[in-house]
């Protein structure tokens, strides 16, 4: 795109434009558009994955119910398993309808979950009730990297994490490990190939 | 003078105050440490008196650490580098190309002036790398720094380094020449300075003076318990107050009030002063300077082309002096958290002007945006801003109430206890019910402030719910561009969008969901058509 409007010196609002200087009109519904992208999906296993981890998360917590249900039961005390049985059913049934949504959660989350490259920005979109998508420019990237926990090499995933300079960095979550590689190879390159000029080369 | 700056060199010895203060300030960080600290000193003692020698051991270690720190605290300043090596256990050692150096601010404390000293802080880009600092190093040494710095930014010019590829050499010269008088210092403009009357007006509208207030109730109970110890003056006053007579006593505590009164006015007016006295603000070649205060000189420096974001509030109080302040967002304001150690943590700073008439804000608009900005305000009174939809009342009346019923609700179980689980249940359904009117009252006036102003460069968007805030930027400086949608907004045709920036992040909530894309793929064609943001 030819467009930038150099404004070289924003200090001097007089000073004419100096060397040549084009600005063409842009119509407004000539821009390219965020919203008619062709998403990619996360990879099919990322929703095994997530189950795997809250289950087992929901396994932990289920444990820790237990000894506790079991320390109540053999310590024997009159008032105190008095007093512990609805804390206890509460826990328990919270166990049985964490594990429910541990399985059901993931199947509605994440076929609506899904990324695109272009070439010039990355996007990811997420959310089933709050839908959200979210557009990262190559050229605000200040560096990118891969990572996968040990839940994730289990399923051969990898996630994918772009940081721009402030706070938001955006994660992509769920791509297969070769995906996840050629991704950061192609944003690394695309960083490197629309690098910012740092400090002082603007007004 | 400085013998050999690029010699392995220590600051002055006065820098030990400087790392004491810093280790204070590190173990006060965490309040709930020092809480808890406090505490458990607290029940020790008592248990055993003889750990009260504790206090004097502990002031002695980080008096020791201070001194330790500084002795193992060195610089060098190099061509074009400056290399700084600190740490007792931890050692680091911070390598910074003045390429990287944003800023240099200063700040002076009254001992560094007595002494002629200044500590020095080396502000670098927005990535959140580390960044130096000097304490309490010879004035002379700043100079250097700042020459060294403008040097070495004009050459990296002078070398023929494009912009956007669209820049003759010549430009690049004349920038460099520029820059070189920028930041060495030899054209300076004054913008602005404040005026005593500013600062009444900024110690005025300061929001202490309610907290001062409640200060001031909370001491007026402490005294009614320990009426022991004020019986005399007390039993004398009330003596007097009850030989007058109802007028005399309706005169007594008038007169009480008033003193009070008066002494939070000069507290916060004295706070005001010290921290304003002599604020000025200039330009000079490219960057923005402030330097303000009494005792504590403070020198902030800012680049214009750092600057991310500009934010201009007001307050009531200070809409009814008619007068605004106004932040520059540097791109290192908010540094990842991941790289927020000890060393890097509140030293990009945030250029502040705490009170302005329109024209100066206006003024600083032009300065910062160029022609870019142009038509986009700062102000939050004017006239262009566009209303975001009414949708956002109800759902942010159902929030607040929601909230309100909740907290209510837990409070009122603790209280109760869950026998009357009904009754509580009632109570808070109530309580709901209740608190739906003033919830939409605050829900409209939220309402009322919001909204936004775009232009095809930059947009600025108002919020705010007693006061007022607009922040506004340019699309060119944005990081990331999101667009949500609840449900509600997207049968409703709605979105939110969110605009990340390299200091924080600014949201125009319930706007039109085209206009929300619409204004996505404007900012995106601007991001990426663009390189520069720094």
């Amino acid at each position: 795109m030819t467009g930038s409007p150099g404004i070289p010196d924003c200090t001097k609002t007089g000073t004419p434009v100096p060397g040549p200087f084009a600005n063409p009109e842009i119509r407004p519904d000539s821009l390219p558009r965020a919203a008619t992208v062709a998403w990619q999906p996360l990879h099919p296993r990322y929703a095994k994955r997530l189950q795997a981890g809250a289950l087992i998360r929901i396994g932990v917590l289920a444990a820790v119910v237990a000894a506790a249900h079991v320390t109540v039961l053999i310590a024997g005390f009159e008032t105190l398993s008095r007093i512990a049985v609805w804390p206890l059913r509460i826990l328990w049934a919270l166990c049985v309808l964490g594990a429910v949504w541990a399985v059901v959660k993931p199947v509605i989350v994440v076929p609506r979950c899904g990324y695109a490259v272009r070439e010039k920005d990355i996007l990811y979109r997420s959310g089933v009730l709050w839908q959200s998508v979210r557009v990262v420019p190559f050229n605000r990237v200040q560096h990118t990297k891969t990572d996968s926990r040990l839940l994730d090499r289990r399923f051969g995933l990898a996630n994918l994490t772009v940081f721009p300079a402030g706070a938001g960095s955006q994660k992509i979550p769920g791509l297969g490990t070769e995906t996840a590689e050629n991704l950061l190879a192609h944003v690394s390159e695309r960083i490197e190939a629309e690098k910012p000029q740092t400090a002082d080369d603007s007004c | 003078m400085i013998a050999d700056p690029a010699a392995w060199q220590r600051t002055s010895p006065f820098a030990i105050v400087f790392f004491v203060g810093k280790t204070i300030k590190g173990f006060a960080q965490s309040f709930a440490q020092l809480l808890v600290t406090f505490g458990a000193l607290a029940v020790l003692i008592r248990r055993n008196p003889y750990l009260f020698l504790l206090i004097p051991l502990g002031i002695l270690a980080i008096i020791a650490a201070g001194v330790l720190q500084y002795w193992f605290f060195r610089f060098a300043i190099q061509e074009d580098r400056i290399l700084i090596r600190q740490g007792v256990l931890r050692k680091t050692s911070l390598d910074l190309p003045f390429e990287r150096v944003q800023g240099i601010n200063v700040e002076r404390s009254l001992v560094d002036r007595m002494l002629g000293l200044v500590t020095v802080s080396l502000d670098t880009a927005g990535s959140g790398a580390a960044e130096g600092q000097l304490p309490c190093v010879d004035a002379a040494l700043a100079d250097l720094l700042r020459t060294r710095v403008g040097t070495r930014h004009s050459r990296r010019h002078a070398d023929g380094f494009g912009d956007d590829g669209e820049s003759a050499s010549g430009v690049a010269v004349d920038r460099s020449t520029r820059d070189m008088r920028g930041l060495i210092g030899a054209r300076r403009e004054e913008l602005l300075k404040l005026t005593g009357g500013d600062i009444v007006r900024i110690g005025l509208a300061n929001r202490n003076i309610v907290l001062m207030a409640a200060f001031f109730g909370a001491l007026g109970q402490l005294f009614l318990y320990g009426e022991d110890a004020l019986r005399p003056a007390v039993e004398s006053a009330e003596a007097a107050v009850a030989a007058g007579g109802d007028l005399a006593r309706t005169i007594f505590f008038a007169g009480l009030i008033v003193t009070l009164l008066a002494i939070s006015l000069a507290l916060v007016i004295g706070a005001a002063v010290l921290r304003h006295h002599n604020f000025t603000l200039w330009r000079e070649g490219t960057t923005l300077r402030s330097r303000a205060g009494l005792l504590t000189h403070k020198e902030v420096v800012v680049e214009t082309a750092k600057i991310q974001q500009i934010s201009v509030s007001q307050s009531l109080l200070m809409r009814l002096f008619g007068r605004y302040r106004l932040q520059a967002l540097p791109a290192a304001a908010a540094v990842p958290a991941e790289a927020r150690d000890s060393a890097a943590a509140g030293l990009a700073e945030v250029l502040e002007v705490p009170a302005l008439t329109d024209n100066r804000a206006e003024g600083i608009r032009t300065r910062v945006f160029g022609r870019e900005g142009d038509g986009l305000t700062v102000l939050p009174g004017s006239r262009g801003f566009a209303r975001i939809s009414a949708h956002f009342i109800p759902v942010l009346t159902l929030r607040i109430s929601l909230v309100s019923a909740l907290i209510g609700a837990v409070i009122l179980l603790a209280i109760v206890g869950s026998e009357r689980a009904l009754g509580v249940a009632v109570a808070v359904v109530i309580w709901w019910f209740c608190s739906l009117p003033p919830a939409a009252l605050i829900s409209w006036l939220k309402w009322h402030r919001h909204g936004y102003v775009y232009t095809g460069e930059g947009l600025a968007n108002r919020g705010g719910f007693l006061g007022r805030k607009v922040d506004s930027f340019l699309f060119r400086k944005v990081q990331s561009v999101a667009v949500r949608q609840s449900p509600l907004q997207r049968r409703k045709g709605l979105a939110t969008l969110h605009a990340h920036l390299a200091c924080g992040k600014v949201t125009v909530p319930f706007i039109n969901h085209g206009m929300a894309c619409c204004l996505r793929d404007r900012i995106l064609y601007r991001v990426e058509s663009s390189l520069r943001w720094l």
